[in-house]
């Protein structure tokens, strides 16, 4: 076999790999985007369309219509405020306190403080649902609208409710994120600091706090997904209609005599898109956040 | 600026049964603007020692004191120092000119305008003014170097710290440093304690070198003290390179003897060994004279062949086994021509001997030297 033989078989099996390789791909790739796909062709469709034609399938001609996406912003729009109002805070709060506590077990030394982590750690871990009575009872005997006189705080209670109880059921996990994080900051820099004459509120603020945007990128768009998609504690926090969150009110689409799917297709893609903005926000810091770049 | 005493200071990490001892019992008084060097082999406690000084680790037993102030108690913010680090511990996310005022805005009262000052002079007298406006990670190993140093003069402390500050520099960078260090310190006249493991460094820099060993105090003299006088055979081996050669023996009347090797020592000698069994000859390369003519004769020369010689350029470094017995290292000059395999004959003389007890290391007998010539080396 001459080299140049040999060359054309190496590159025909080259070849032949790679085809396999791409094809095992696409198929993934469809596989992966084929809800997304039917749901979106869904949400496109008249109910005679959606009813006489394979969900994957394009709008028949004729059938095609956006009205769906009209009435589902209409029917999530307060749901999408609420979710809104509830839910930036609460993320904020949440990584804010979680890079406060990562602070305090990591770049400070104190005693018992192993104990302390333990407990953060051990706090990742607990289920929702085995809460959910604690909790229930918990907001009924604080009752913040009766204690606290103000109107704004009486509109909202179940919304603080539920903001100021997925604020304490983050920090365990943003903790453990930023600490992680923390461990790789220089210490040298630390203790010149310190020598600098900083104290230890100084060091943060104007040390560990301005090096930590990537990190806070990861628990911010962590957070923030976690908070906006959760129906769990909505459900059993929040009683008021006005108050309702929109991962409840998409729940509501569901029609009782009648199935509306591209009303719900459609409102599915209306409340899931505030989390893709997010990610689009902080991408970039996102990606070294999760690189672990300082 | 201010006197800086070290009084049995001592530092135990852990407690009990697992407790590690890292400095054990240092004595040193470092006098305003003196730079001392404290050098010692890893792990020997320098480190720990300096960190003592700024506050980073606590004191378990003995005293502080700068400017005649007890320091154990007071914060590293309090203590009035400012600390250069071996990393550099620039703060990435400021400019070159914030990570020089960062210090001046948290521990001074001075204004905006002061402020700015200190930092242009001080950038000036460093040369890093053009570099102000950038940040750490856009600056070269040597000029993040100077920076460092920058950020601690600015403060304009009573003391400086410094931890190994030129081990991260390239070698031809490092010996320029060292100079301009020298220098600047000569210049601001600043109470300096310098830690390094490096026996050029602390040869060269300090008024006064003390050596660690093992959390230990060896010996605080002048560099040339310490080369020609060490306190003990640990101080001999780690100041001079290369090291000072050692031959362990035992006391035989008026000679050292070991195997296949017999040293008769002189009177003075033979009486500061006097109720040792074992001691331990040194001589530096430099002393010991190799000649290849046979001329040399004496009580003190040894038939040696030479196993390999190094040239330096301005010296060759050779490798000798004295025949049936110890081998030893010596210098000769850069120009003369000497072939690994050749028998050569070694004197070593006498007045350049050290001696060391077997046991203790400590010396027994130093070279002979005037004192006056060592005190008119000093610098």
């Amino acid at each position: 076999m001459s080299a140049a033989d040999r060359a054309r078989s190496a590159a025909t099996g080259l070849d032949r790999s790679r085809v396999a390789l791409y094809l095992v791909l696409l198929a993934m790739v469809a596989f992966y985007l084929a809800p997304l796909e039917s749901g979106l062709m869904t949400a496109f469709k008249t109910p005679e369309g959606f009813r006489t034609t394979t969900p994957f399938a394009l709008p028949p001609i004729g059938e095609f219509t956006v009205s769906a996406w009209g009435m589902a912003f209409e029917r999530l729009s307060s749901g999408l405020l609420n979710s809104a109002m509830m839910a930036v805070p609460a993320t904020v709060l949440s990584a804010l306190f979680g890079s406060l506590a990562a602070y305090g077990l990591t770049n400070l030394s104190w005693r018992g403080q192993i104990g302390v982590l333990m407990l953060f750690v051990a706090g990742v871990f607990i289920p929702y649902q085995a809460v959910l009575v604690p909790l229930t009872q918990f907001w009924s005997f604080v009752d913040l609208g009766g204690r606290i006189p103000l109107a704004f705080v009486d509109e909202y209670q179940g919304l603080i409710n539920l903001g100021i109880t997925h604020v304490a059921y983050g920090i365990p996990i943003c903790t453990v994120l930023f600490r992680s994080y923390y461990a790789t900051i220089d210490e040298d820099m630390l203790e010149a600091a310190r020598l600098d004459g900083a104290s230890a509120a100084t060091i943060y603020r104007r040390i560990v706090l301005p090096l930590s945007v990537p990190i806070f990128a990861v628990t911010l768009i962590y957070q923030f997904t976690q908070i906006w998609n959760d129906l769990l504690f909505a459900i059993v926090l929040v009683s008021d209609p006005s108050n309702q969150v929109v991962t409840v009110a998409l729940n509501q689409l569901q029609g009782s005599f009648v199935q509306q799917f591209n009303l719900q297709m459609a409102g599915a893609f209306v409340a899931a898109l505030p989390t893709l903005v997010v990610y689009v926000l902080f991408g970039e810091q996102f990606a070294k956040g999760v690189a672990g770049e300082t | 600026m201010a006197q800086l005493e070290l009084d049995s200071v001592t530092k135990r990490f852990g407690e009990g049964d697992e407790s590690v001892l890292a400095v054990d019992d240092v004595n040193v008084d470092i006098a305003d603007g003196e730079f001392l060097v404290l050098v010692g082999p890893s792990g020997c406690g320098k480190s720990t020692t300096l960190r003592m000084v700024a506050g980073l680790e606590s004191i378990t037993d003995g005293e502080i004191r700068l400017g005649g102030d007890r320091m154990n108690e007071k914060r590293p913010a309090e203590r009035d120092i400012a600390m250069v680090f071996q990393s550099y511990a620039l703060y990435p996310h400021m400019t070159v000119r914030q990570n020089m005022r960062f210090g001046l805005e948290e521990s001074t009262d001075l204004d905006d305008d002061e402020m700015d000052e200190r930092v242009e002079d001080t950038a000036e007298l460093l040369d890093i003014t053009e570099l102000l406006d950038r940040k750490p990670g856009a600056l070269s190993g040597g000029q993040q170097q100077r920076v460092a140093l920058g950020r601690a003069i600015v403060r304009e402390p009573a003391a400086f710290l410094m931890d190994e500050p030129l081990s991260n520099l390239d070698a031809k960078l490092r010996s320029q440093m060292r100079t301009e260090l020298q220098q600047l310190q000569d210049d601001l006249d600043t109470t300096t304690v310098y830690v390094t493991h490096d026996q050029t460094e602390a040869m060269t820099m300090g008024d006064r070198i003390a050596i660690l060993d093992a959390g230990e105090l060896q010996q605080v003299a002048t560099p040339l003290e310490a080369y020609h006088r060490p306190a003990n055979r640990f101080v001999a081996g780690f100041i001079g390179e290369p090291s000072m050669n050692f031959v362990e023996g035992a006391v035989d009347g008026d000679a050292l003897t070991a195997d296949g090797f017999r040293y008769p020592l002189g009177e003075s000698v033979a009486a500061a060994v006097d109720g040792s069994a074992n001691a331990t000859l040194g001589i530096r390369p430099e002393d010991i004279t190799v000649d290849g003519s046979g001329s040399l004769e004496g009580d003190h020369t040894f038939d040696a062949t030479v196993d390999v010689v190094e040239p330096m350029g301005d010296e060759n470094v050779v490798h000798l086994s004295i025949d049936g017995g110890p081998q030893l290292i010596a210098t000769v000059d850069g120009l003369r021509r000497i072939e690994s395999g050749t028998a050569v004959t070694v004197e070593i003389p006498e007045e350049a001997i050290h001696v060391f007890d077997g046991s203790s290391g400590e010396a027994l007998h130093n070279r002979s030297l005037d004192d006056a010539e060592l005190d008119d080396r000093r610098v």
